[in-house]
């Protein structure tokens, strides 16, 4: 019953999301694609952080290459964007897949390092390339449709949170928070940890790779350290984690509110604006570590004890 | 064969700088299992101090390092102890995304006091230099190279042989039995954390003699000291040395070779190498 009351609420929202551009102005709208992006990546680092445990520093590589992959169909072999989407998931997952068999036996820290060495690579690597333009970057075809690009990123921030719920309470899913909680238990259980890892390094990749590939005909330019950005991915990862790592709607909530406050304060105070970030973070990881969707949970039981109890829990 | 000598010779003399700039980030997450993403930003405040050290009280930049240090080390005691210590045993993403907001915050703080203009420490000897056997030696990477890898053997020798120093060992080995044998582990968590914030500010100083500075350069020397710790390994201090000079050769040899637009696809290559191959590192005992 709560399952389907909040079906329905999340089928309204969407709805009333989807309307934005007839009701709200262009300014709104291109505010709309930035959130809805960043929403995506955050959901989508889900799958792979907040699910299955691995703190990945490489999902900015996926989006490049998504991006790059859009960008090189349509620049360079004057292809139409469906087929360049197509190109930018296929290299993600591609990618996703052969990394993943690398780095996925990492744990820890180990693997967060070396999932971020390979952006640093890739920034270099993509640079050079003389297909991608090199560090000039490519121009892309100009549409003028924000509409379309609002809509589709709509689209996509759907696909990626009814995966996420799909795996909330999938076999797929339940063997990831599994490998989450304790690998080598999940392993006695019979589940294939390297196969489900790699899958879901896969599925992560998708949903990034298919959000560089909207952003990169939306913003008509990209170059490697534009699209590459390490920042880009810390981003996700805050976004997802003050939402509520691990959860179906934790990281939507978490991009929204992040990039409204964010937002709001680049035009009321635009000097604290890049310090807003790093502020949040720091405030957000000691006082509700586990996100909003656990603070949503036990702050109307615990009241103000609920930030003591976090701080206690954790400290030395 | 003279231009190769002089690559190989640079190359060693950056390793050395390397190697301490590795070390502090080594020990903070060998000892309180934090991988300090403020690091760079460290680093990069204790090149401010030893800046402003030596153009407004005209201090030699080799003299102002025990100053940066002490700076450097009450700044990284009061953040371990303001805001480390209440997440230190909360999960690994905490610990890094709390790292990563210090160094915004003191990013910010720095573009705002100092402004993003480029500088560089250079005092009058900055330009000497002498020829060995054909290949040009510039002094005071000589000097750098031997103040780093000084610093990085005192250090060692201080975890090996004092009370302090085998108090942040035994932490790191095992912290319920230090506790059990009278260590407290606030007391040797902030000490250690600052001893790495002070060995992070005598790196800024030195690099900001061979290196220009601006408030932006920390982001790149964390992810150049990670790709150094993992190299050498976290089991051994004197591991770094190893790291930093494998990093210093292979980023000086590649520019020859491939040309500088590589020479971060080498150096992190070489950490995902190492990181797959020996995730101990180099030197590390393989389990």
């Amino acid at each position: 019953m709560k399952t389907k009351a909040g079906i329905v609420v999340c089928a309204i929202v969407v709805a009333v999301l989807a309307a934005l551009p007839w009701y709200g102005n262009s300014v709104m709208v291109q505010f709309g694609i930035s959130v809805l992006l960043l929403a995506t990546l955050a959901q989508g680092w889900n799958i792979i952080g907040g699910y299955t445990g691995y703190a990945s520093f490489g999902n900015s590589v996926f989006y490049g290459l998504g991006a790059y992959g859009v960008a090189i169909a349509m620049v360079q072999l004057k292809l139409p964007f469906w087929v360049g989407m197509l190109l930018g998931l296929g290299l993600a997952v591609v990618f996703a897949a052969l990394l993943g068999l690398a780095v996925l036996r990492l744990r820890g820290h180990y693997f967060a390092i070396a999932t971020l060495g390979l952006a640093f690579i890739m920034t270099a690597i993509v640079s050079n390339l003389e297909i991608a333009g090199r560090n000039i970057g490519l121009v892309l075809p100009l549409l003028k449709s924000d509409l379309l690009f609002y809509e589709l990123a709509l689209a996509l921030l759907v696909l990626a949170t009814l995966t996420v719920f799909w795996l909330s309470r999938s076999r797929f899913g339940l063997g990831l928070i599994a490998i989450r909680e304790n690998e080598e238990g999940a392993a006695v259980m019979g589940v294939n940890t390297t196969l489900y890892k790699v899958l879901a390094f896969m599925l992560s990749a998708a949903f990034s790779g298919l959000a560089g590939g909207i952003y990169a005909y939306y913003i008509t330019f990209i170059d490697p350290v534009g699209v590459f950005d390490v920042a880009l991915n810390v981003k996700m990862i805050i976004m997802a984690v003050f939402g509520g790592p691990g959860s179906v709607l934790g990281p939507v909530v978490g991009a929204f509110v992040l990039s409204t406050i964010s937002e709001v304060l680049a035009t009321k105070v635009t000097s604290f604006a890049s310090m807003f970030f790093g502020v949040v973070i720091v405030i957000a990881v000691v006082f509700m570590p586990r996100g909003l969707a656990d603070f949503a949970e036990r702050f109307r039981r615990l009241r103000l004890r609920y930030f003591a109890e976090n701080v206690r829990a954790h400290r030395l | 064969m003279s231009l190769l000598a002089q690559v190989l010779v640079s190359g060693v003399l950056l390793g050395g700088l390397y190697a301490l700039m590795a070390l502090g980030l080594a020990l903070v997450w060998g000892v309180l299992n934090i991988v300090n993403l403020s690091h760079g930003a460290l680093i990069m405040l204790g090149a401010y101090v030893t800046y402003f050290l030596f153009t407004g009280a005209h201090i030699d930049p080799f003299v102002a390092l025990p100053i940066t240090a002490v700076v450097l080390f009450v700044v990284g005691y009061v953040i371990e102890r303001g805001i480390l210590n209440y997440v230190i045993r909360g999960p690994m993403f905490n610990t890094l995304l709390i790292t990563f907001g210090i160094e915004v915050v003191l990013t910010y703080l720095a573009q705002l006091a100092f402004s993003a203009d480029f500088r560089a420490i250079n005092p009058s000897y900055a330009g000497s230099n002498f020829a060995l056997a054909g290949v040009t030696i510039p002094l005071v990477q000589v000097a750098v190279f031997a103040v780093a890898i000084g610093l990085t053997i005192a250090m060692w020798l201080f975890l090996l042989h004092t009370r302090i120093g085998r108090g942040i060992r035994a932490s790191a080995q095992n912290l319920v039995a230090a506790r059990l044998y009278g260590v407290d582990p606030k007391r040797i968590y902030a000490l250690t954390f600052g001893i790495g914030a002070a060995l992070a500010g005598v790196t800024g100083g030195l690099y900001g003699t061979v290196s220009q500075i601006n408030p932006y350069i920390g982001g790149p020397l964390t992810a150049k000291s990670f790709a150094i710790a993992i190299i050498g390994g976290l089991d051994n201090p004197l591991g770094v040395i190893a790291g930093g000079l494998v990093l210093g050769l292979v980023e000086a040899l590649t520019a020859l070779y491939f040309g500088s637009t590589y020479r971060d696809v080498a150096s992190f290559g070489v950490l995902l190498l190492v990181l797959i191959l020996r995730p101990k590192g180099l030197l590390g005992r393989t389990t």
